[in-house]
């Protein structure tokens, strides 16, 4: 049988039908060399506290459900081997998002910033089915595909600044999407989404902390986005480039 | 227009929990400070070099009382000062000034000059009218 080491987790507890304030629980876990540190959540609710409530699906960092703070950095728990800590390990939920319970967080406020920039292709005539697919070429796929790869696991909103002292802002990850649709060759919907982006809350409230293209899983670079919708939305602004062409 | 939590929901939340340390034991917070505060060591070297200016204006012996001044240990420390933060400014904008550039927008095509120049024209045409403003109010020209 492999070797199991104790591990002693903080876990961070907190019911608010219950509880006024919440409280670190200690959990000594027997972890195996490969386990990630949702690996020893499961084992905690499995064998030791089956009250303890926490987010996860996937296990295989596509989903996006298990983003948690790990020793005080967004990470998802999926992909946070246990052995790449030292001493005990601290578990938190994700910060800048009230608490459901424990380790689960109300993600309703990010959902509804997602919606808000129109994250599908918008078309001024949609072409019958008939008339085959949007052809589009792997120039122009390139100029958007990474910003398609965001799992929405909200890490981003949990490390950034700026939404920690103005929960009104848009946030990297909705501004990063909407950058996506208005990069696409096959969206015509730029000017739809305008108001949302190039509000005082979008992208102008982004001071470029850079701090969300830091704790991205996927390797997206939101802050990019940020900066080509800032320019875009001056441009437009200026009416260098149009925003109502083509609606 | 606001972004904030609109839906209701009959399930009880306690409120946001702000980040270990928030706001200036964040270490992301501080980061984001320290560049914030950089306008202010800014605003100190627009302002010597306003005083400058306004010296040169004013002729050689203002000029050279101006230059004597600035050779005090506390304006040399002072100058030093706003050079870190100076350069620490223009390092981190040039990263962003890295990423501004997109090749279009939608299926709208790419306007005639490349998006950098885009992008770096308007602070090149910032930077010109400051000094123009500088030479104007330090009475160099006018």
């Amino acid at each position: 049988m492999a070797e199991m080491r104790v591990v002693k987790f903080e876990v961070l507890r907190f019911g608010p039908e219950t509880d006024t304030e919440p409280r670190f629980d200690t959990y000594e876990v027997p972890c195996m060399e490969d386990w990630v540190v949702l690996d020893a959540l499961n084992a905690i609710k499995d064998d030791i506290d089956p009250t303890l409530s926490h987010r996860w699906s996937c296990r295989m960092g596509v989903c996006g459900s298990c983003g948690m703070l790990v020793n005080g950095r967004p990470v998802l728990t999926c992909a946070a081997f246990v052995r790449n800590y030292t001493g005990t390990i601290r578990v938190e939920p994700l910060s800048n998002f009230p608490v459901v319970r424990d380790l689960v967080v109300d993600l309703g406020s990010f959902i509804d910033k997602i919606k808000s920039v129109k994250p599908w292709i918008i078309r001024k005539i949609e072409k019958d089915v008939g008339q085959g697919e949007y052809r589009q070429s792997p120039e122009q796929l390139a100029e958007f595909k990474q910003y398609s790869m965001c799992i929405n696991c909200a890490l981003c909103y949990a490390a950034c600044p700026v939404l920690a002292s103005e929960p009104e802002f848009l946030g990297p990850a909705a501004i990063a999407l909407g950058h996506r649709y208005n990069m696409d060759s096959r969206d015509e919907g730029n000017a739809e989404r305008f108001d949302t982006l190039a509000d005082a809350d979008g992208v102008w409230a982004c001071s470029y902390a850079n701090e969300c293209s830091q704790v991205c899983p996927k390797h997206v670079d939101p802050a990019m986005a940020i900066q080509q919708a800032k320019l875009t939305s001056a441009l437009q602004w200026l009416h260098v480039v149009p925003k109502k062409s083509f609606t | 227009m606001s972004h904030a939590q609109t839906r209701t929901s009959s399930t009880p939340t306690a409120p946001a929990r702000k980040p270990s340390g928030f706001p200036l034991g964040w270490r992301r917070y501080r980061s984001y400070t320290l560049f914030a505060f950089t306008c202010i060591p800014m605003a100190i070297s627009g302002l010597l070099l306003l005083q400058g200016v306004s010296a040169l204006g004013q002729g050689e012996q203002a000029w050279a009382a101006w230059l004597a001044g600035l050779a005090s240990p506390g304006m040399v420390a002072l100058n030093l000062f706003c050079l870190a933060f100076t350069l620490y400014f223009a390092f981190r904008f040039g990263w962003v000034g890295r990423k501004i550039a997109a090749g279009r927008i939608g299926p709208i095509p790419a306007p005639g000059l490349p998006m950098p120049i885009l992008g770096i024209a308007p602070l090149g045409g910032f930077v010109t009218l400051w000094i123009v403003l500088l030479l104007i109010l330090g009475g160099a020209i006018g």
